[in-house]
């Protein structure tokens, strides 16, 4: 029988998918802080006003080529293909080998900050023009604009996607099994292959994942509740 | 009198379009200056223009004696001296009353918390406001918010206070108490250029009124003479138009 088989499964190898579901969640904690920090980065470039000297203007044209290109060959790539380039690339190209978690936090934050990046391109779009005069009319720098102003209003707008990434970075990290990180499908791959259970394996898999994607999405929720602050307010007292 | 500001044969356009066409006309220390004119004659772009919301196509604007079009200034350090209040308030969404009125004194002026907290409190007084720091911009009416950016605006206690039809995008009720705190402000000597369609108020505060039509000053004078006895033709018919909507309102 199949549940017999799945609670004898569970009882024999529990250790092996909670270190797997651990690593799954820790690649994509990380994958998904970073690659948010590369979005807000790469929007906070790509805002920046044409200056008037010349040097600059080709500093700044040279690098939003280069944010351009990134995130059109990691956004039109697979995250698959990625991993299999940057792991054996680099031991390739530097003559290292890497290690396999830090090829796997690389792997996810830079293909998350290619998605973010454009996420992020949305959430400046989506802040009110009016923000941006009034904090220039201040006296405000461009940077001074968006750390105080901007990216504040940014963050709030682009938390709902940002949930939605890191949940596809839970399901996603599976993946990475090709570089054999130790993460939770490469781990149930290993247990079915030592009881031929694969069905069974799979399915407690199966379940790990769910609880992970529906826990963090709740919690991102609750975040989001939290951030929008109180809709009443304190009316300071007369003095 | 010592000119703040100095505006010479300034243009603006988009594309074909010309907006603003050699404009000249300064504003001096102390005074209260109000432009008025009907939609679309380059009132708003002109006042946009002072502290370069919009880019100037040709012309100069002289602060206080310097060129701030030469290209050597830095413009956030110009702009700090121009308080600007908006037709849409713009308050900072993710602050509330109190930060509104502080993030730039800490950031730009480079003030400690204590002082700007002082500051901003005091100006929030001055315009009846002091009750609501702890209140979000969303909470607030529309009058209320711009009393906020007005207070917002005098916390950089700046040189010269621009106002873009500060009164426009409110219900009628709330008018009043907005124009009442600019009063208030014209009377206590702080140097105002006012784009407005409030006629009475021009005429009440104003040290001169400038008449703005199809893209070029018209006319300017007193208010007494300006809304008495207007010497352009077109002056005369914008009046007339103006006052035969107020009287039926």
């Amino acid at each position: 029988m199949s549940l017999e088989w799945i609670v004898k499964i569970v009882e024999e190898n529990w250790q092996m998918f909670l270190r797997g579901a651990g690593m799954t969640l820790l690649i994509s904690l990380v994958g998904t802080v970073i690659g948010a920090v590369i979005g807000l980065l790469a929007g906070v470039i790509r805002t920046i006003p044409t200056p008037g000297r010349a040097a600059q203007r080709i500093m700044l044209k040279s690098a939003n080529l280069l944010l351009t290109v990134y995130i059109e060959v990691f956004r039109g790539t697979p995250m698959i293909v990625q991993a299999v380039v940057i792991y054996y690339g680099s031991a390739m190209a530097f003559d290292f080998n890497m290690n396999v978690l830090t090829a796997a936090f690389i792997v996810v934050s830079v293909n998350t900050g290619a998605y973010m990046a454009e996420i992020v391109r949305g959430g400046i779009l989506s802040v009110d023009k009016g923000q941006f005069e009034a904090a220039h009319a201040i006296g405000m720098t461009h940077m001074q604009m968006m750390a105080n102003i901007v990216l504040p209003q940014v963050i709030r707008n682009i938390l709902p996607a940002t949930g939605n990434q890191f949940v596809i970075n839970i399901k996603d990290t599976s993946v990475l099994n090709v570089i054999s990180v130790s993460e939770l499908y490469f781990l149930t791959k290993s247990v079915a292959g030592n009881n031929f259970r694969y069905f069974e394996s799979f399915f407690v898999a199966c379940v790990i994942y769910f609880v992970m994607t529906f826990t963090v999405t709740r919690i991102l929720r609750y975040f989001e509740k939290r951030l929008d602050g109180s809709k009443s307010y304190e009316m300071e007292p007369a003095r | 009198m010592e000119k703040v500001i100095e505006i010479q044969q300034l243009n603006k356009s988009y594309g074909m379009n010309e907006v603003l066409k050699n404009i000249g006309f300064s504003v001096h220390h102390g005074e209260v200056v109000t432009i008025i004119g009907s939609s679309g004659s380059g009132k708003s772009t002109l006042l946009r223009c002072i502290n370069l919301l919009e880019i100037p196509s040709g012309g100069e604007i002289h602060y206080r004696g310097r060129n701030i079009l030469d290209g050597s200034h830095h413009i956030p350090s110009y702009r700090k001296k121009l308080g600007m209040v908006f037709q849409q308030f713009n308050l900072f969404e993710n602050h509330n009353v109190l930060n509104n009125c502080m993030v730039g004194q800490i950031k730009v002026l480079k003030r400690s918390k204590a002082e700007a907290e002082e500051t901003a409190r005091k100006y929030l007084k001055v315009v009846g406001m002091e009750a609501y720091i702890n209140a979000k911009p969303k909470q607030l009416s529309g009058g209320q918010k711009q009393r906020v950016a007005i207070a917002r605006a005098l916390s950089m206690e700046p040189d010269v206070l621009l106002f873009d039809e500060p009164t426009s995008a409110l219900d009628p009720e709330m008018v009043g108490e907005v124009l009442k705190v600019m009063k208030e402000l014209a009377h206590s000597g702080l140097t105002m250029l006012i784009v407005t369609h409030e006629m009475d108020f021009a005429r009440e505060v104003s040290d001169r009124v400038v008449f703005m039509d199809k893209g070029v000053i018209a006319e300017e004078g007193t208010p007494e003479q300006m809304f008495s006895r207007p010497k352009q033709e077109r002056t005369r018919e914008f009046l007339k138009r103006t006052f035969v909507e107020h009287d039926r309102a």
